[in-house]
């Protein structure tokens, strides 16, 4: 379906209920229906989009801030079945900000024939909750079929006293042959009115707005040109649908856009300064080491404890406490009649003994404060969601926050809101990224460290005990840190033990081969974020085939149903992201029966992909049992497009080397072949 | 919350909604009801629960123009953080359905109480997807401090839509339940009737004048969560149908009928051919040189150009559009496909009827008669000594007509077969006085599957190349038809090489081609062309491989293959025959030095067979797998593992090639 994107009104903050002069200007012409081409018309299929199941042929937007309205238009080419689907159209609107009007739609028949959209169009309720009520209206263009064009505009008007800069979110999934967006912003932000303008027209800091920004996502050819009279455009051609690739970057973070922003600050170092700084003052006034920050401190640490050992009774007391992002959130009206307040000082997160990861970043960060440390607040991006751009001027990039602290004449980064964390450790999605930090000579933008692969990692090993029909079983012992014992901590903050077993046993069924079954025992280290995660697994069932003369085993128990990343998709448009780098060591020693013997197994190997990852395997047969080792490392968390041919090929070989097996014979015959 | 709407999957729209009382200012005290139910001890049963349920009562009160008014009181308790879910009370309502007020409080372990607020009600449309443009809305609690050990209880009250006169009681639900209550306040002179499913019917008591009530205690969870391939949690559950007005009929058979008669009243005239409509079936029927063409033709023309979008509003739900609305527009619902299918085929003089279902084998019983279902599709009367063996799905209805059963929704399945879900399941056809329940056709072996042939060359490096041609019938290609309309073409290609790829590691795609897609009526062939790398290894002087190089018929129902007692019925998707035959030419200089055995499992509802033979530098697999029945009893669980362990080890079956 086509679903039109509007501005972020929340995101930009620009609705502001400000006094403007009444605009008595006459509507300026809007994209009108055009007759189709004939080649348009005929055309079956497009060239420039092969397989596309519809196409774009243009797509409008023009935004005309001084009239309050923003008006859409597209038509559309329907290639395929698929393509249908856009004739159904949604336009999800801010209810009572906004009205969507002029509403007109057209289908064209490939020999000519409209048929215009009539009837009463629906207005729905798509979410409510007090007094934020978002809407959607929806109308499903007549009688379309492959081949169709589809052509529909519409407007979106708001009231006199807003105004509202355009996001021009142009990269979509499908091709786009021809766009064109316009804005003609404010009056008073066009040439020669500024001042006159900056008098009344404050930012949600109250700050007089005196600047119009823009940020783009563009193909390198394509400016944001701007006229003398203050009108703003963007023209494009053929633009290629949204990129969908494995392991890719936030897809916001990649997607050709320019979003438009009224600011009281004319370029990135000076609002980034100014952002920081004020970001920097509300940390500092909500960490203050208060009077009740130091009294809990000090029931904490002992005077003569390291700054090491302070910062980690430190970390574990905060950890300790409600994290209602890990638990449930609070609304309004039960902290009320629980007569709590929302936290506005480190000291009502403690007393309150619950708060959201944020609170209880900061709390941690006072409490570091309080017991003689200097430590320092960083807002950083969740990379999950989003890739920090320094450019673009809004602090609404940045999620979350983590905290430095100076311990024995080194920087440690820590994540006391991330509840199970370790202490030294971050979340990776807190690790690589970008956001702003304080420091001693005042705060600025900066990047978290990455983490290494030696702080993910997982380890299996365990005792296998065959016979001769193939029939198998034995114990496994599991030892996670990083990410994945993280993960399954948390796992369990969410859900009881017996879930989260549940969970473990499912996705242990993933990686074990056909016929074998594997449960989870028990789980040793659970509640305690700073010991490796041990689970304690069995295996039973039937272990590869039994021929009349052998037994083949896959060669690498955990790695039969194993799915490599990118081995099938020979091409890559965009960067790749694995969120961190880990290890991965197997060691499985398979237990023979007395009557078969080693005939043939998997080669050693080492296969490296110089300075970002290596597979190593090694086959070690002794007298009854034969060991079996695997290890991956993978060092690197992101490439480039550029090195993707490398990645690849490393993954297809460890995917070739992973499917290798283990073949026994009967002991008597077995020694010929080696 | 369970229960609130009958027929929730096909409750249909809203548009206005009534003002509703919600918690505004100062927080009230809990209704003592809410206080006893929070005091009722958690049972022994629910240990394992993430909740339970400790109180459920309903209250329908009838006036004399058989408008409903009901009441819902409910409370349940939190076990475990993941059960926090079930406190989240919700109601549906519609432009037909006042809704009076939704209060809700929670009760937590150490007695204190809190009221929800305005603020932590949420409204959202019900249905989001583009294409079902409904006007019914959703209103959810999120309830204060709903943690383990707390209780949450909930007090809604509705109009019910003034058109509909049965409502259905869900008594059963995916945690235990202690206490539940239906109660019945009818008009003076008013009578109700019941219908009890998956459960034994309880017996009301009469608690007033024209006021019955039924109690339940102690009802266990139904919870499939680790249950593979069961049927539709729905169809398993335990529930009861309650009447009244014209609709409280006695006996079974009186009561589909005046079901079948309710729907027959909402589309008076709604299929009457317009001249147009009469024009166009003519127009594509014209030289048609039988019946199977004439249907087949017309079932063609709407399934390709009449686009399946949604547009109701209250009654809307349940009645179609005109069919002349319906064919300018070409976009329409079930119901509406259903009535442009009935209107046009009567311009060809051809009588068909709605045939109420759903969507899911098992929700309609016919021992237990009510308006659950989700679905609408055609029943086509047949002429007497029709017997064209491409109309396979029909089935021969107690009054001798024999119909013709076809979803005109269903884009992709030609007439004359229906798909997997809808075979052996129960409809209520809509036929005036001779409306009743209607078992459908499972269809043979035959009329679905999968022939797949390939021919490949091995070289000594253990790369496989080749080319392997595919040609899928009835629900199978379907399947695939479906797929390749619901994408483009790089999601087609990324698809098939992901399949392929989980098979031939080292998989190079060179290209695929598919045939004869937009033929319904024909098998749907594709063409694969591929290589890949490391098909077979080396392990010393031998080189092994897999002769069964692509597909797979093995099924993760973990469950019964780790040999857990089975208490119902396995789905086995649906009849069909799915036959592979392999060529793998071998490099030279290897010999075969063993072959997996053959595989022979004859079950009462499936049979597999394969071979691997191996003659001069020639590898050939050959496999043939038959499926004859949609799914099988519990009972039947130890068979269905000894076919599935069959199948896997002949999947895992490796050839062993020796170096001359």
């Amino acid at each position: 379906m086509a679903k039109v994107h509007f501005m972020r009104i929340a995101k930009s903050a620009f609705i502001f209920p400000v006094l403007l002069v009444s605009l008595a200007l006459p509507c300026k012409l809007h994209a009108q229906f055009q007759a189709p081409t004939d080649e348009e018309l005929k055309m079956t299929a497009d060239p420039k989009a092969p397989g596309a199941a519809a196409v774009f042929l243009n797509v409008e937007e023009v935004t005309d801030d001084p009239l309050h309205y923003h008006s859409y238009y597209a038509r559309i080419k329907v290639l395929t079945e698929k393509g249908k689907e856009l004739a159904s159209v949604e336009l999800p609107y801010t209810h009572g900000e906004f009205k969507i009007t002029d509403i007109k739609a057209r289908t064209i028949h490939p020999d000519g024939t409209i048929i215009p959209l009539q009837g009463k169009l629906e207005d729905l309720l798509a979410f409510k909750n007090g007094d934020k009520q978002i809407n959607r209206r929806v109308f499903n263009l007549p009688s379309v079929e492959v081949g169709s064009i589809l052509e529909f505009r519409f407007e979106l008007r708001y009231d006199d006293n807003h105004f509202s800069s355009p996001s021009w979110e142009i990269q979509r999934p499908y091709f786009v042959h021809k766009a064109h967006y316009a804005f003609t912003p404010f009056k008073a932000f066009m040439p020669g009115l500024q001042n006159a303008t900056s008098t009344y027209l404050t930012d949600e800091h109250g700050n007089p707005v005196h600047s119009l920004i823009w940020w783009k996502i563009l193909p390198p050819d394509v400016q944001v040109k701007t006229d003398v009279a203050g009108h703003f455009s963007v023209d494009l051609t053929d633009i290629p649908a949204s990129p969908d690739e494995q392991w890719m970057p936030p897809i916001e973070s990649v997607l050709y856009k320019v979003l438009f922003y009224y600011k009281s600050v004319s370029n990135a170092t000076e609002f980034w300064t100014s952002e920081a700084k004020r970001w920097s003052k509300d940390v500092d006034h909500f960490a203050e080491p208060s009077k009740p920050i130091h009294e809990a401190v000090a029931t904490i640490v002992a005077p003569g404890d390291s700054d090491l050992d302070k910062a980690k009774k430190l970390y574990k007391a905060v950890q300790a406490l409600d994290n209602t992002d890990f638990s449930r959130r609070r609304s309004q009206a039960e902290l009320k009649q629980m007569g709590l307040n929302a936290a506005k000082r480190a000291e009502d997160t403690w007393s309150q003994k619950s708060g959201s990861r944020e609170d209880i970043a900061l709390l941690y960060l006072a409490m570091l404060r309080a017991a003689g440390l200097t430590a320092y607040a960083m807002k950083v991006v969740d990379r999950a969601h989003g890739v920090f751009d320094p450019s673009y001027m809004y602090i609404g990039q940045l999620n979350d926050t983590i905290v430095i602290a100076s311990i024995g004449g080194k920087d440690v980064v820590l994540d006391p809101g991330e509840k199970m964390c370790p202490f030294q450790a971050v979340s990776w999605r807190h690790s690589g990224a970008g956001g702003i930090r304080q420091a001693a000579p005042g705060p600025a933008p900066a990047n978290s460290p990455l983490l290494p692969y030696t702080a993910n990692q997982l380890t299996r090993t365990g005792n296998i005990t065959l016979d001769s029909k193939g029939a198998a079983s034995g114990q496994f012992q599991f030892v996670m840190t990083g990410q994945e014992a993280l993960s399954w901590r948390q796992a369990e903050l969410r859900n009881d033990p017996d879930e989260v077993k549940k969970r473990f046993d499912n996705w242990l069924r993933t990686i074990v081969p056909d016929g074998m079954e594997a449960h989870l025992d028990h789980f040793l280290g659970m509640d305690d974020p700073d010991v490796n995660l041990l689970a304690m697994v069995k295996v039973q069932g039937t272990l590869g085939t039994a021929t009349s003369k052998r037994l083949l085993l896959p060669g690498f128990f955990f790695e039969t149903k194993g799915s490599h990343p990118f081995v099938n998709e020979d091409k890559r448009m965009e960067p790749v992201d694995m969120h961190y780098a880990d290890e991965v060591t197997d060691q499985v020693i398979y237990h023979l029966p007395a009557d078969l013997a080693m005939e043939g197994a998997p080669q050693d190997t080492n296969i490296p992909w110089k300075g970002h990852a290596i597979l190593a395997t090694k086959t070690v047969p002794a007298t009854g049992q034969i060991t079996i080792a695997r290890q991956m490392v993978r060092g690197f968390t992101f490439a480039k497009p550029e090195e993707y041919q490398d990645l690849r090929g490393f993954y297809q070989k460890v995917a070739g080397a992973d499917q290798q097996q283990l073949v026994l014979a009967a002991a008597s015959s077995a020694g010929k072949g080696n | 919350m369970r229960g609130w709407h009958l027929l929730a999957a096909s409750a249909f729209c809203s548009l206005t909604v009534a003002t509703t009382a919600l918690a505004k200012d100062k927080p009230v005290p809990a209704p003592d009801w809410a206080a006893e139910a929070a005091k009722t001890p958690t049972p022994a049963s629910a240990k394992d629960s993430a909740a339970v349920i400790l109180f459920d009562e309903y209250l329908i009160t009838i006036d004399e123009q058989n408008h409903a008014v009901e009441r819902e009181r409910f409370a349940v308790r939190i076990l475990k953080p993941q059960g926090r879910g079930h406190a989240h009370c919700s109601i549906g309502y519609d432009v037909d359905e006042k809704l009076n007020y939704f209060r809700s409080w929670t009760i937590t372990a150490d007695g204190h109480q809190l009221q929800a607020m305005e603020g932590d009600f949420t409204d959202h449309g019900a249905y989001s997807a583009p294409v079902l443009l409904f006007t019914e809305r959703i209103r959810t609690v999120n309830p204060p401090a709903a943690d383990p050990g707390a209780v949450v209880v909930c007090e809604t009250e509705a109009h019910l839509r003034p058109y509909m006169f049965e409502e259905n009681w869900e008594i059963q639900s995916t945690v235990p339940v202690v206490s539940e209550a239906l109660e019945i306040d009818l008009p003076p002179g008013g009578h109700f009737a019941q219908s009890w499913d998956k459960y034994p019917a309880v017996k009301p008591v009469e608690t007033g004048a024209n006021h019955l009530r039924w109690e339940i205690k102690d009802m266990p969870a139904l919870d499939l969560e680790n249950i593979h391939d069961a049927p539709a949690w729905r169809a398993l559950a335990a529930r009861m149908a309650v009447k009244w007005g014209d609709a409280a009929v006695n006996g079974t058979e009186n009561q589909w009928r005046a079901i079948g008669l309710w729907q027959a009243q909402l589309e008076e005239h709604r299929p009457d051919p317009t001249p147009e409509i009469t024009a166009k079936a003519l127009e594509l029927t014209a030289g048609a040189p039988d019946l199977y063409t004439k249907l087949s033709r017309i079932t063609d023309y709407i399934q390709k150009n009449v686009r399946y979008f949604i547009v109701a509003s209250g009654i809307g739900g349940w009645q179609a559009h005109y069919a002349g609305d319906i064919y300018r527009n070409r976009y329409g619902d079930c119901k509406d496909k259903t009535t442009l299918l009935i209107s046009m085929l009567q311009a060809i003089g051809v009588r068909a009827y709605y045939l109420h279902v759903d969507s899911r084998r098992g929700i309609i019983d016919p021992d237990a008669p009510s308006l659950a279902g989700n679905h609408m599709i055609t029943a086509i009367e047949l002429p007497e000594g029709e017997n064209d063996p491409r109309l396979m799905a029909r089935v021969k209805a107690s009054n001798g007509k024999t119909l013709l059963i076809f979803d005109p929704t269903d884009e992709e399945t030609p007439v004359g077969l229906i798909r997997a879900a809808l075979q052996g399941a129960y409809g209520n056809i809509s036929d005036g006085p001779d409306s009743r329940v209607l078992e459908m056709p499972v269809l043979s072996p035959e009329s679905a599957g999968l022939t797949r042939t390939g021919s490949f060359t091995l070289t000594a490096d253990g790369a496989l190349a080749g080319d392997v041609t595919e040609v899928f019938s009835g629900d199978d290609a379907t399947a695939e038809r479906w797929f390749i309309k619901g994408n483009d073409s790089k999601t087609v290609h990324e698809r098939l090489e992901q399949g392929l790829g989980a098979d031939l590691p080292g998989l190079a795609f060179k290209g695929f081609e598919f045939h004869q897609e937009a033929d319904l009526d024909k098998p749907l062939d594709l063409d694969l062309h591929l290589s890949a790398a490391n098909y077979a290894h080396v392990a010393g002087p031998l080189l092994l491989l897999r002769p069964r190089v692509l597909g797979s018929h093995a099924r993760v129902v973990s469950d019964v293959m780790e040999g857990k007692p089975r208490k119902y019925p396995i789905e086995m998707g649906h009849p069909g025959r799915w036959r592979d035959s392999f060529d793998i030419t071998l490099p030279s200089g290897y010999v075969v030095d063993e072959t997996p055995d053959p595989v022979s499992v004859d079950v009462d509802f499936a049979s597999y067979h394969s071979t691997v033979t191996a003659k001069d530098n020639r590898l050939h697999y050959e496999r043939d797998y038959e499926v004859r029945r949609v799914e099988i009893p519990a009972n039947e669980a130890a068979a269905f593992r000894r076919l599935q362990v069959a199948i896997l080890n002949d999947e895992k079956g490796t050839a062993v090639l020796k170096k001359q």
